[in-house]
């Protein structure tokens, strides 16, 4: 009897440990996750309701919401939502287009197609520091190879990235040479993974190949063009090396994106409190719009099959 | 620098710097470390005591073991130093000098990143001298008066201006190490071709950029003239000299009003925005690289540019005009006044070796150095004496007997007794990023002159109004 009343409680013992494990084994993970994002998150939102240059503590001081009222009452920063939107909105539509049409024709198992798919991925192995470098050269208004290409049909140079019009759909493009191939290898994989028997069937009812893409292929790819998208979204959303190197928020103000004016606020006038209170404002686009994407995808197992 | 590499201070780096300086660093390098190893025994005798603590650089090897950090601007001043300067020091000294080069931009994201974390990584910086009140209001720049005042520095034989802007609140904090102000540069070929004299106003100057727009000499067409433009400090650093020249002003500095829609702002920004008619394609965007290229490449009649940057069009390795371009001071709209670019050295209050710091830089900045920085292609000087030494005033082009190499020097002087700075107060970068954008709008036309300087009113007022000044 005995044995058996303080065998019981070693039992519970040993069971109460192995449920501790798992929390044990993810403990590290944790304190890692607190330290590196929790933590600084936690800050920046203490910042971001301070007065608080770096160069001038002696006004440090609580403001409450005042620095963000300040960025919601400066037409800068409507300038630049709107330009960060355009942006994306641009770059992002025309990568998922080129992307899929790529994966599409690429898909197909024809000699040397591994060499074009190898090929193809070459502007994703690039700093973006050296392609905005690169096509700045490239649209340099007197020495440069498109403006050289422009005068070869007659016509007058173009000043690409001083023109107010221009600029931002052609940041635009370059991120396009540099992304679609991530949105290509995203969609080839999901391609190549699509079963055949629907395809089988559509080709013996007389489907044409747009139909079978339109009807067949991207409903098929629905989820996998939602993640793709979502990526590129958060990714092209924060662009700045790219303004960086090219244009550096010129000519005037129509390339100003959010990211851009975080750096300048944050980097060279070291207002950190408006600095952080900017960085919180795009946080929250950014989830409302990762909001919108996952209630699409979370909308998966009521589609059918 | 001030825009000496430009707008896009990260980019590549100015128009053959470095080859250049490098090749004639490796020619005065030799002569140099000979100088060096000549030179310690007269070193050694001649180590008068600087105070108590800033003594010439002793020449035993009793301070092996000792580091000094430096951030530096990639330009020749930067690479002369690296290069050339700190490994003679260290050789002298034992004191070991380590200087990184990196952009302009980064180097004050640096400092501020560095100062607010009380880091003692670096000692030295290369400081854009509009930082200074930034930096020296926020405590952390160390006071330099004690050095200037030692009688081995020479002190009184600094350019008055170039030490000027290097104080805040009367309270020294960096030593000028290159001065550029603003001179006009033409082409003396052209002008003599078409039967011109260099302007002495602007309205001539407007004349003659005119009649030189969309000619073509030989096969090269030319236009009238090119400055930066591009947005950023660039197109701010060329148009404060159109307003300075014109009797403008920033600011009213007893209240810290921004006086932008002055008679005379407004007449000197209408002067500037027409001028901008006589440049050549892609002026937009122009940094201090694409003027150098097209004053090298024969594109251009004139430009207003920094002084320094007449090396690069005597390089025959990347230059069409070598000795084709003769300098004059900025023409006059009331009165001549360049804007003052500068670069000065400055060390940091969390430094744990400011003494060791403080001697090299006495070292980096004798009157000695001064003439060597300038022959081995590195800044132009900021010691009076040195625009007087036979061996930069009569020193001549590699190759090319007869054309005086710093030829640009008497006008340099000159330029620099009445050269204005950017406004100095702890907030002109910010300053300069704000009115950058309404002066960018004028040059594109997207507004006029008055709805630009309206507009840059507003927004410096509303930046002065939010940081407290009123």
């Amino acid at each position: 009897m005995s044995a058996g009343r303080s065998a019981l409680p070693r039992e519970q013992v040993r069971s109460r440990r192995r449920h501790l494990v798992p929390y044990l084994v993810m403990l590290p993970a944790l304190l890692f996750l607190l330290a590196v994002s929790i933590v600084p998150l936690v800050y920046s939102l203490v910042v971001s309701l301070l007065r608080f240059n770096l160069m001038n503590l002696d006004r440090t001081g609580f403001v409450g919401l005042r620095n963000f009222q300040l960025i919601l009452e400066s037409p800068d920063f409507w300038n630049s939502l709107r330009v960060t939107a355009l942006f994306v909105v641009i770059a992002v539509g025309l990568e998922l287009v080129l992307g899929l049409a790529l994966a599409l024709v690429l898909s197909r198992d024809v000699p040397g197609i591994g060499f074009f798919r190898s090929f193809i991925l070459v502007p994703l192995a690039l700093a973006p520091v050296v392609v905005g470098l690169l096509w700045r050269f490239m649209l340099n208004t007197e020495s440069g190879v498109l403006n050289w290409i422009v005068t070869l049909f007659g016509l007058p140079r173009l000043d690409f990235l001083s023109n107010t019009l221009l600029a931002l759909p052609i940041i635009a493009l370059v991120d396009v040479w540099q992304w679609t191939p991530f949105m290509f290898l995203i969609l080839l994989a999901a391609i190549q993974a699509l079963p055949h028997e629907p395809f089988e069937a559509a080709a013996i009812d007389g489907a044409s190949t747009w139909e079978t893409i339109v009807h067949i292929a991207l409903p098929m790819l629905r989820y996998p063009i939602l993640v793709a998208v979502l990526l590129r979204t958060i990714d092209a959303f924060r662009v700045y090396d790219l303004i960086f190197m090219m244009t550096r928020g010129g000519p005037i103000n129509a390339t100003d994106t959010l990211s851009w004016s975080v750096y300048n606020v944050g980097f060279r006038n070291f207002n950190m409190g408006y600095a952080a209170a900017l960085s919180w404002i795009i946080l929250i686009i950014v989830t409302v719009i990762v909001t919108i994407f996952i209630r699409l995808l979370s909308g998966r197992g009521e589609q059918p099959a | 620098m001030t825009g000496t590499h430009g707008d896009h201070g990260n980019r590549a780096q100015g128009l053959g710097e470095t080859r250049i300086s490098r090749r004639r660093m490796l020619k005065h390098a030799g002569a140099a470390g000979a100088l060096a190893t000549a030179g310690r025994p007269l070193l050694a005798a001649g180590g008068a005591a600087l105070g108590s603590s800033l003594a010439t650089p002793a020449v035993s090897r009793a301070q092996d073991g000792i580091t000094l950090r430096g951030i530096f601007l990639p330009a020749t001043w930067g690479t002369v130093t690296q290069e050339v300067l700190a490994p003679e020091y260290t050789a002298q000294t034992g004191v070991n000098v380590v200087i990184d080069l990196i952009g302009r931009d980064a180097i004050h994201d640096r400092m501020g990143t560095l100062f607010v974390a009380q880091d003692s990584s670096y000692d030295i910086f290369n400081v854009d001298y509009n930082w200074v009140p930034e930096f020296a209001r926020a405590g952390h720049l160390l006071a330099m008066d004690d050095l200037l005042s030692a009688p081995e520095m020479a002190g009184d034989d600094f350019l008055p201006r170039a030490l000027d802007v290097a104080r805040w609140e009367g309270v020294l904090y960096g030593i000028p190490q290159t001065v550029h102000p603003h001179i006009l540069w033409y082409r003396k070929d052209l002008f003599e071709e078409a039967g011109l004299e260099p302007p002495a106003t602007m309205q001539e100057w407007r004349e003659i950029v005119e009649q030189f727009q969309g000619q073509t000499f030989g096969d090269q067409e030319v236009y009238g003239w090119a400055a930066q433009a591009a947005r950023g400090f660039g197109n701010v650093h060329t148009w404060l000299t159109f307003l300075y020249s014109f009797g403008g002003s920033t600011f009213n500095f007893e209240t810290m009003e921004p006086t932008l829609t002055t008679p005379e702002a407004t007449e000197a920004t209408a002067f500037w925005a027409d001028m901008m008619r006589f440049t050549p394609p892609g002026i937009n965007d122009y940094t201090y690289d694409e003027v150098t290229a097209d004053a090298a490449a024969g594109r251009i009649a004139t430009c207003l540019q920094w002084s320094w940057g007449a090396f690069a069009v005597d390089d025959p390795s990347i230059s069409k005009t070598v000795g084709l371009w003769e300098f004059v001071k900025v023409p006059a709209g009331t009165a001549s006044v360049p804007h003052l670019a500068e670069w000065v050295i400055a060390v940091s209050n969390y430094s744990q070796q400011q003494e060791e710091a403080l001697k090299f830089i006495q070292w980096l900045e004798s009157p000695e150095n001064d003439v060597r920085q300038a022959l081995l292609g590195g800044g132009d000087p900021v010691r009076a004496s040195s625009y007087e030494n036979p061996e930069l005033t009569e020193a001549t082009v590699e190759g090319f007997p007869g054309l005086l190499r710093f030829r640009r020097y008497p006008e340099t002087l000159e330029a620099m007794q009445t050269t204005q700075p950017r406004p100095l107060f702890p907030e002109e970068e910010r300053w300069e990023q704000v009115v950058s954008v309404p002066l960018h709008a004028i040059q594109l036309g997207e507004m006029t002159v008055e709805e630009g300087l309206a507009k840059a009113q507003d927004d410096v007022n509303r930046m002065m109004q939010e940081l407290g000044y009123f």
